[in-house]
């Protein structure tokens, strides 16, 4: 049977490629012709074996005979393969509709993404705001449905270096955030910054340094440079806003780390030093600078030398400074007395190790103020702030487990992790002056349900001194990203 | 008043925290935690070459405990070994299928394990090059970029391979840390010179992508990959009996596997890992699947072991010391054979991997 498909599929294809054929000798058609002769002779002997099968036993199901002809080692005949090239065809077909019609295509590679964070809040402390419009006064309010965040952000590189991995790459994002001074409006611009690998990327075991430049976040501690999608607490700590520092800012940070080590049997580096230092604007995002002064950044962190599998993993001891130049007014007026000192120092402590984690945040800060009531009798003051943020968490569950969540599943599995935590949040903006500072109590639970879902409970019990007030404040949010 | 509020708050959240968490003491586990250092194809939750490979397609272990209610949960690491060092470093899974070099690694490095069973002996090593490479040997590749997929059983043969070579080492070329998929793809894409790999490598060929420089196959016994199967040593304490039934249903089925009368059906389980039948095939081609799927720990896997650490060591790959006569745990295999009348079925090999007389 099979030699009787073979002899024909010979002869149709010598036949076939008789018609391609200029002008075919006579020795050419001599064996076509024999070709042909034995592809009847084939066809003669199937319908022959066919015709007694017929008689011998009852008809043989459809579905077996294509089986049948679908052994290992029938040959492939014409129709075969026209209809593999119909089918070639029409996927070529179908793929370049889809992507003239239906697919999204970018210049350079581009990754898209985004987080988005949904509340309900509810305090009891009422708040209750005058203003100009109706639009803009609030009336005794205790509870409300937010979303805080939505960020859309593009991420990807302009130049790949296949060699060494020095890549040039891009960030743009865009949207609503707590860490933007203007949120008056949805789509503020927040990332806009271009970076670029100094040193080799493609060995572990080699030092890091990138240099990023655009609008940016600072990178000062441990609260102030973490994204949106990597805070665990709902709320800023009080010193990220109320000294300035969540702002993006526009300017030149190198970023880079130091002798670091690598447990390839875990598949963990942990750099020895790794540090930061930059200039900028120090005016916020999306403006220029506001005097010819710049303000500088800078960190410096050290990490215990260890395996992974060792208690002092991830223990790390930082520090950071910012220094720059403020534009000074006569108080409540925008007459300009010069410029004055905006001086921040911070230490911070990290110990993350798996399934618990321990930090600790010191800021000082120290700002010039102009105090008078006219130019020529302002005089400026220095006042001191200082801040210590401490939080505590534990996991359980696998989600912060990098080799672990990296599975190889059927299925859309993400594994459900539940992370409480406690944080202690005070902020003293006049260190000289008693009964000012306000401290937050947050206790909180994080709920991790799905690869970029989480769901967060945070019961903050607020004590603020200065405006003599202790309340609570119930918030509850999903935060998702894609 | 409102300080009040925000305890009982607190107090509330931490309760309704701890009642999912609160475990319950038993004698047998709920579940039964077992974390295998590869993947399928695609990331498919499949895998080949061992016996513990046909237990998990055949739901061996499921069925044996089925009647117990304790659950098994199979966790395939795209991460291979050093994931699944982390995972037994974060107490999350129980028993491990991996390679002789990761897990010198972990128990060097302190983690608490107990090898069971020899399962996937006598692995090949390949390096290939993209096929219109003009490299044509190991030595051709000197300074050029070579993907090895680092604190994985096949450093340590690259690292034999290379030191057998006039004391070569990683240094002598530009070696890249990638895992398996990502070299499959960069050598397609020609992002790297070569790629170490082991019987996927057949796939690439078939399909006139990669081309094989180097083998390990055919060669002594010495220049091997080598895995194994092992439980945390809280486990085998906590749960002695529970340990004994895995042994005895994975040897069980290492015997079947082991019988070349079933060795067709034995590759063609292998394949739904994506790694096709024919390059299992042709890397299990001349040796009889005996040899290979033996759980044996003989004087030829011991020895095995204790050269692994001797060079670890000599690379700086290991930093502490093990052990290897106590950190193998054999009476577990040993009460499978006797249960399963299984004694003598496999061969007993030298420390040179020949059979002993």
């Amino acid at each position: 049977m099979q030699q009787h498909r073979y002899w024909l599929g010979a002869g149709l294809l010598a036949l076939a490629s008789a018609g391609h054929a200029a002008a075919p000798s006579n020795e050419e058609l001599q064996k076509q012709i024999a070709a042909l002769k034995k592809a009847v002779e084939a066809l003669q002997q199937q319908l022959d074996q066919n015709a007694q099968a017929s008689k011998a036993a009852p008809a043989v199901p459809a579905a077996t005979a294509v089986a049948a002809s679908d052994a290992a080692g029938a040959p492939a005949t014409r129709e075969d393969l026209q209809g593999v090239q119909a089918d070639l065809e029409n996927f070529k077909y179908q793929v370049q509709r889809d992507r003239d019609t239906a697919t999204a295509t970018s210049t350079r590679a581009l990754n898209v993404g985004g987080t988005i964070q949904a509340r309900a809040a509810y305090s009891t402390q009422n708040t209750s705001t005058p203003a100009a419009t109706p639009a803009g006064v609030v009336n005794d309010r205790n509870s409300s449905f937010d979303v805080p965040t939505a960020i859309l952000a593009f991420t990807g590189n302009l130049y790949k270096d296949y060699d060494e991995g020095r890549n040039l790459g891009y960030r743009l994002s865009a949207g609503a955030s707590q860490q933007t001074a203007s949120n008056n409006s949805f789509l503020n611009l927040l990332d806009a910054y271009l970076t670029y690998s100094v040193l080799p990327t493609i060995d572990p075991a080699t030092p890091r340094l990138d240099v990023a430049f655009g609008q940016q976040l600072l990178p000062f501690g441990l609260e102030v440079p973490a994204t949106e999608d990597l805070k665990p607490v709902i709320l800023n700590a009080q010193f990220t806003t109320r000294l300035g520092l969540a702002q993006r800012q526009i300017g030149l940070i190198a970023r880079g780390d130091f002798d670091p080590v690598v447990d390839y049997g875990y598949n963990y580096r942990a750099p020895l030093l790794s540090y930061a230092f930059g200039v900028v604007n120090g005016n916020g995002p999306n403006t220029s600078d506001n005097n010819s002064a710049k303000d500088w950044v800078g960190r410096l962190a050290f990490t215990v030398p260890s395996d992974y599998n060792s208690w002092w993993r991830q223990l790390t001891v930082g520090g950071s400074f910012y220094r720059g130049k403020a534009n000074l007014f006569v108080p409540g007026s925008s007459t300009l007395v010069g410029t004055g000192d905006r001086v921040r120092y911070g230490l911070d402590v990290t110990y993350n190790h798996e399934p618990f984690g321990i930090t600790y945040e010191y800021i000082q800060g120290r700002d010039d103020t102009p105090i008078g009531t006219t130019q020529a009798n302002t005089k400026v003051a220095s006042i001191k702030s200082d801040s210590h943020t401490a939080t505590f968490f534990y996991n359980f569950g696998e989600q912060f487990v990098k080799g672990f969540r990296a599975q190889g599943r059927y299925d859309d599995w993400w594994p459900k992790s539940y992370q409480p935590f406690f944080r202690y949040d005070r902020f003293d903006p006049n260190t000289d002056k008693t009964s000012d500072e306000s401290t937050v109590y947050t206790a909180g639970l994080n709920v991790f349900f799905a690869q970029t879902t989480k769901f967060q409970l945070n019961v903050n019990y607020t004590d603020d001194k200065a405006k003599s007030l202790s309340y609570s404040d119930f918030l509850a949010q999903f935060q998702f990203g894609f | 008043m409102q300080r009040r509020h925000f305890l009982l708050s607190t107090l509330a959240l931490a309760l309704g925290l701890s009642l999912p968490v609160a475990g319950r003491a038993d004698d047998k586990p709920a579940v039964i935690r077992i974390g295998v250092a590869s993947v399928g194809t695609g990331n498919r939750p499949v895998f080949g070459g061992s016996s513990v490979a046909l237990a998990n397609v055949k739901g061996v272990l499921e069925e044996e405990f089925k009647a117990d209610g304790i659950k098994v949960e199979w966790n395939f690491f795209k991460g291979a070994g050093p994931a699944v060092n982390e995972a037994v470093a974060n107490k999350l899974i129980d028993f491990a299928w991996q390679g002789d070099l990761p897990s010198l690694i972990g128990k060097a490095g302190g983690l608490k394990t107990r090898l069971l069973i020899a399962d996937g002996t006598r692995g090949n090593a390949y390096l290939a090059v993209p096929a219109d490479s003009t490299a044509k040997s190991i030595d051709d590749l000197k300074g050029r970029k070579v993907a090895l997929f680092k604190g994985t059983n096949a450093q340590l043969v690259v690292a034999k391979v290379l030191d057998a070579r006039g004391g070569l080492s990683e240094r002598d070329f530009k070696s890249i840390n990638m895992d398996g998929a990502t070299t499959q793809a960069a050598i397609a894409t020609k992002d790297i010179d070569a790629g170490w790999f082991g019987a996927e490598v057949y796939g690439l060929v078939d399909r006139g992508i990669a081309r094989i420089v180097y083998t390990t196959k055919g060669q002594s016994p010495n220049l091997a990959r080598q895995t194994h199967f092992l439980v945390t040593e809280d486990f085998e304490k906590k749960y002695p009996q529970i340990t004994q039934r895995v042994v005895t249903a994975l040897v069980k089925q290492a015997a079947w596997a082991s019988d070349d009368k079933n060795r067709e059906q034995v590759l063609q389980q292998w394949s739904k890992s994506g790694v096709p039948y024919s390059a299992w095939k042709l890397d299990y081609d001349g040796t009889p699947l005996r040899v290979r799927l033996s759980p044996l720990f003989d004087d030829y896997f011991v020895q095995h072991y204790r050269d692994a650490l001797a060079l670890s060591k000599k690379y700086k790959l290991v930093r502490g010391d093990v052990d290897i006569d106590t950190w193998l745990e054999p009476k577990y295999q040993r009460q499978a054979l006797r249960d399963l009348k299984l004694e003598g079925y496999w061969p007993d090999n030298d420390a040179k991997g020949t059979p002993k007389k």
